[in-house]
This record gives structure tokens, C-alpha cells and sequence, in this order.
């Protein structure tokens, strides 16, 4: 029996947001975009997330202004974190007096991502902040940066199994002892593997710090 | 003041100790599959698996899990309540019980001490996020491609994997399918002479920022868009996302090159004994990538031009012979190596080989063909050629550094901020 086929009908293009335009701009574009109070939230995303690829030092102090925006502070780190330039770092640690909750926590996590080690000081009173989220991010970002007093610090949280961050501090003890051995710091790379073999220490964790003691 | 005590009766206590005497007298009735009766391994020899978002894929893969009779699938974690029941009842139909526990946060679900590892298949922006958690969490791990979305969360895998001595397979399953294998020996062995050139079947490479246009958020019992979207930067929920069409957008896709390459790429690399290493020079032309290797072997990702066998296509050729072979099962090879030919009836997409020895890793604690050092390698290559495609011009690399030399622009490309309070 012939049967006809249907026509098949391509479908239809959903509705998008164009951004097209916008990712061709250029820095001083996108910056204008960034402080005109009128940009819909679309165009001031994609302005970030094109700064992250073009931005030089003047579009720093733009996207910084964005941190404490809660639809916007992703994009803003979007922009900076990417950006080599240095001012980037003194961006992101005047944010963390003045942020809290959550958006404070990414921007802990975007240090630590740089491993800025003059974010030191302040990511070890942060490793006792009371909101436990930033506490932990802190303990990560500490992780990350390495050194010895990022190490001796994260020792110390190893010392309070009961605290909330004590799970974070564990981790980021890994991370940290990584970091030891690849300064040549083996003596606090052993010690901090050390610290990590006790029964209150995640399973998981304890069966990397005896790998890593191996290495040490 | 009147104490009210409840009186337990003589005749009831009686009773309870006539129960209790019956209940301890009584035969204990043992499931066979306890024994390792009924085709079933014993509990002492069993994986025990969960799963994160299982969707089309990992159906799939699932189903080769289910199909194992030293696996026990316990538990579900999904963003979508209808994934959530879906898996469940896959689990629940195989086993003729109700057992499987459904989560909506992978937290705890890998808080599980008796899970051993997880399937990972939740669309590929959260795979490195999710894959590292587990291994955080001390969990063995099956991860669908692609593995990462960025060349610096491809490495972060790796040292995570490492640091946490898991076991890891990538769901590059041609590395265990009969015609691929066959392939890559005849270029490792010698059998083609010097190696030169190797060819990936990529797709096309371009993504999009676009935003589709916001729909109203489903209740988050329903659908978890926060969850969803992970470490993605924010964007107006929309249906389509979830039923599949995220692909070819920029904040979840890792692009075309990486969608096939993470297995074509891959076979390549494999072919040339690149596991350790990536390409150092990437130059776009058109929808193509040309690469080099420090060995002097090129490495062309491309689209277009091969020969009609199938998707996933590679290509090896060297001074005395060539073999072209993709997902059909099909090969081609230089008339002087025809008696190398092989008849292969197992589809490029069968996962089921490769599952079995994950499993079998996991039990001997072997590295497995896919595991993450080689897969980072893979997708560092296809993410820096993504780069100079999207650069639109030639680069070098540093394999060693995971650096463009002095190329500040590309570097900046290399990795993206994930979006609070996730973070590699």
C-alpha cells in the first residue's frame, strides 16, 4: 500500500537573548554597558563574561563594584578572575570586609583559585568566621595558596574535629601538603600528612594522606 | 497528685515472651541472593552504585551496570523528580524490590558509607564538579563524556582522582570496542610504518551565549534549577535546557570539537602514545583544527571527509599503510594491510565492555584504559584547540605547564569561575 510520507517541518527556533552584538564589543563598550544603570541584566552578563577574555586594569574597578550585586557578582568574578592584571587581587580582597553569606564565599574561592598569598592574613580570621560556609571556603582557599603558615593554620583546625569546618580543613590539608612538596617543603608536607591519620578524620581523606606520605 | 500507671497485664507479658520464644525458635529464612544463589554475586563481592543524573545516556550505561551480577544500584540523585522515579524503577523492575533511595542532594547520597561508586551522567557541566566530589567523598567513579568544560577543571579531575587514589573511567567506550582497539595497535605496533598523521571526527566547534528566553521556575520538588544549573552561571530557567537542548550553549558546552573529540581525540591520542601529554601547536582553518605534537605527528580534527562508516570516525596513517574505522564497526584500510581487516559487530556505543572493567578495577584497584590522567590529557587537547578556533588564530602550547607561552588572551581562556558556593 503507498502511503505518502509527511512532509517533516524543520522546528521551530525557540526566542533567544541575542548576544551576538554585545561579545563583539569592545572594552570600552562593555564597561559603558557595565555602568549604565538601564542595562538589563542580560547585556551586563555578557559584558562580564566578555571581560574576561578582553578586560585590562579599567574594567577592573567596574566589575568590582559588581561583587555585592546578588544576580550579578558571579558575572562580575567572571570578569575579574580570568584578568591577570594585579589590581584584580586588591579587588577582590577589599570585597571581603565588606561582603558576607554567600557571595563572600565566592569570593574567597576566587582567591583561592589566583592563590593570592597577600589574602593571608585575612583568609585565617575568616577560617573562624561563624557562618560555616565562609569558614570553609576560607580553609579551601588557604589550601590552595599553601605555605607554612597556611599549613600551620590549617594544622590547628585539624585539632577541633567537632567544628563544622573541621571536614573542609581536611581537604584542604591535602591540597596544602601538595603544595609543601612542590615548594621542596617536605618536613611540613610529613607533618600535615601526619596530622591527617587520626580515626576522627574522614576515611577518604585519611587514605589520601597515606598516599601522600608515601610521596612526602 | 494521682500517678497514672499504665498497667501492663500478667496475660500480656506472657504473650510477648511466647512471641519472642517462637521468633527465636523459628527456621531464619536467608535470601538466596545473600548466599550468591540465583545468578547473584554474595554481598562480600558486590559493587555497590549509585547514580547522579541519569538521564538518555546514562540509561544506557545504567542498563550494562544493571546487566552485572556484582553490582547492586542503591541510589538515585536527580535535579528532576521524574528522573528520580525513573531510575528508581529501572533499579526497582531488575531487582523485584522497592530499595532504591531517590536524593535531590548529592551531598547525601555520597555521605553513604556503604556506596561504593557512583555513575555520573548529568549532562556535561556538572561532570568534573560532581566526578570530584565523589572522589572527595571516597567514591570510585564512572563519569560520562566529556569530562570537564575547561582545560584547568580537566587537571583539577586529575589531581583530585589522584590525590584521592579512586578509581576513574571516563565513558570513553571506544577505547574498549574490538574496531578501535584494532585501529590503535596497528598504529602503536609499527604496523603503519612511522606514524604521521592522525584524523578526529569532530563536530562542528561553535557555541552560543545566547540566552533562551526565561520561563516561569517549576517548583523546586519538580525541578531544581539552582541545582540544575551547578557551578553555570545564572541564567532564566527554561524547559528546553532540561529536556536536552543545553547542547551548543557556551555556559554548559565545551563545544563541538569536545563533544566527539573526547572520544575521537582521544583514540588519537592513544594511537601515538600521547596519554602523558597534548599537541603544542593548534592552528583553526575553517571548521578544522590542525595540530602538532612534539613528536612530530600531526593531529587534524575535522568534520568533514571521511569515508561512509559511521559517526566517531579516526583515522591513522603512516609511511606504509593507513586504517580508517568508526562506529559501524567498519574498516578501511591501504591495500598492503587488508589482511589486517577485522569484521566487528559491537557498535561504537556500546558501553558494556568498558563498564565490566571499571568493575573489575575497582575490585584490583588497576588503573583503568579511560582513566583520569589520560582523559585530562584528551580534553586538555580538544580545549586548547577549542581556544585557538575561538581565537582564530595559531598557538603554541606547553604541555607541561598546561600554558599558551606569552599568549595572555588564550590563557584567560582556560578556565571559567564556577558560580558560589561551588568551587574546584
Amino acid at each position: 500500500m503507498y502511503q505518502k510520507r509527511a512532509k517533516k517541518q524543520a522546528p521551530k527556533a525557540p526566542a533567544q537573548q541575542d548576544a551576538t552584538e554585545i561579545m563583539k564589543l569592545g572594552e570600552a563598550g562593555l564597561i559603558a554597558i557595565l555602568q549604565n544603570p538601564g542595562s538589563p541584566v542580560f547585556a551586563k552578563a555578557k559584558a562580564c563574561q566578555r571581560l574576561a577574555v578582553i578586560g585590562t586594569k579599567d574594567a577592573v574597578p567596574v566589575l568590582a563594584a559588581l561583587l555585592a550585586d546578588k544576580q550579578l557578582s558571579h558575572y562580575a568574578r567572571t570578569g575579574l578572575e580570568a584578568n591577570p592584571d594585579p589590581s584584580v587581587d586588591d579587588a577582590f580582597r577589599n570585597a571581603l570586609g565588606k561582603l558576607n553569606g554567600i557571595l563572600l564565599v565566592g569570593v574567597i574561592n576566587s582567591i583561592g583559585q589566583r592563590r593570592d598569598a597577600k589574602a593571608l592574613n585575612p583568609l585565617l580570621k575568616l577560617l573562624n568566621d561563624k557562618d560555616a560556609e565562609v569558614a570553609k571556603a576560607a580553609a579551601a582557599a588557604l589550601g590552595r595558596i599553601s605555605g607554612a603558615q597556611a599549613a600551620g593554620a590549617l594544622e590547628k583546625a585539624l585539632r577541633s574535629p567537632k567544628a563544622p569546618v573541621f571536614p573542609a580543613a581536611a581537604d584542604a590539608a591535602l591540597v596544602c601538603a601538595e603544595g609543601l612538596l612542590a615548594q621542596g617543603n617536605r618536613r611540613q608536607a610529613h607533618a600535615l600528612y601526619s596530622a591527617l591519620n587520626r580515626p576522627e578524620v574522614p576515611k577518604a581523606v585519611r587514605t589520601a594522606a597515606e598516599l601522600g606520605i608515601k610521596k612526602a | 497528685m494521682a500517678i497514672s500507671t499504665k498497667v501492663v497485664s500478667r496475660r500480656r507479658i506472657l504473650k510477648s515472651a511466647v512471641q519472642a520464644g517462637a521468633l527465636a525458635a523459628a527456621p531464619q529464612i536467608i535470601p538466596g541472593s545473600a548466599l550468591g544463589l540465583n545468578g547473584a554475586a554474595p554481598p562480600s563481592d558486590r559493587i555497590v552504585l549509585a547514580g547522579l543524573g541519569i538521564g538518555n545516556r546514562g540509561s544506557v550505561d545504567l542498563g550494562s551496570f544493571l546487566n552485572e551480577r556484582d553490582v547492586q544500584f542503591v541510589a538515585i540523585c536527580d535535579v528532576r523528580a521524574e528522573r528520580q522515579e525513573a531510575v528508581k524503577k529501572m533499579a526497582d523492575d531488575k531487582y523485584g524490590n522497592r530499595d532504591c533511595r531517590m536524593y535531590g542532594d548529592m551531598h547525601e547520597l555520597l555521605a553513604r558509607a556503604d556506596i561504593d561508586a557512583v555513575l555520573i551522567a548529568t549532562g556535561d557541566r556538572w561532570h568534573s564538579a560532581a566526578s570530584i566530589l565523589a572522589a572527595k567523598a571516597g567514591k570510585d567513579i564512572y563519569c560520562e563524556k566529556p569530562c570537564s568544560l575547561t582545560l584547568v577543571e580537566s587537571r583539577a579531575l586529575a589531581d583530585t582522582v589522584r590525590r584521592y587514589g579512586r578509581v576513574y573511567q571516563a565513558g570513553t567506550q571506544r577505547r574498549d570496542i574490538e574496531n578501535f582497539v584494532h585501529a590503535v595497535e596497528l598504529a602503536r605496533s609499527g604496523k603503519l610504518g612511522k606514524l604521521r598523521t592522525v584524523h578526529a571526527n569532530t563536530r562542528p566547534p561553535a557555541t552560543t551565549h545566547n540566552w533562551l528566553v526565561g520561563e516561569p521556575e517549576p517548583p523546586k520538588q519538580v525541578v531544581d534549577w539552582d541545582r540544575w544549573l551547578g557551578p553555570c552561571p545564572w541564567r532564566p530557567y527554561n524547559s528546553l535546557y532540561i529536556q536536552g537542548r543545553w547542547r551548543g550553549y557556551f555556559d554548559f558546552h565545551g563545544g563541538g570539537i569536545l563533544e566527539w573529540g573526547a572520544h575521537t581525540v582521544d583514540l588519537c591520542q592513544w594511537a601515538n602514545d600521547a596519554d602523558s601529554t597534548a599537541p603544542v601547536e593548534y592552528e583553526p582553518q575553517g571548521n578544522h583544527v590542525i595540530c602538532r605534537y612534539a613528536n612530530g605527528v600531526k593531529l587534524v580534527m575535522r568534520d568533514d571527509g571521511w569515508l561512509n562508516q559511521g559517526t566517531c570516525a579516526v583515522r591513522f596513517e603512516g609511511d606504509s599503510g593507513w586504517v580508517e574505522t568508526a562506529d559501524t564497526g567498519q574498516m578501511t584500510l591501504s591495500d598492503n594491510l587488508k589482511a589486517e581487516h577485522r569484521a566487528v559487530t559491537m557498535k561504537g556505543t556500546d558501553p558494556s565492555t568498558h563498564i565490566r572493567k571499571f568493575l573489575d578495577c575497582v575490585k584490583s584497584r588497576a588503573l583503568t584504559r579511560s582513566n583520569a590522567d589520560a582523559t585530562c590529557q584528551t580534553h586538555v587537547a580538544c580545549h586548547a584547540a577549542y581556544i585557538a578556533w575561538q581565537l582564530g588564530r595559531k598557538l603554541s602550547f606547553d604541555p607541561g605547564k598546561d600554558e599558551f607561552p606569552g599568549d595572555a588572551e588564550a590563557n584567560r581562556m582556560r578556565s571559567r569561575a564556577w558560580r558560589e558556593p561551588w568551587r574546584i
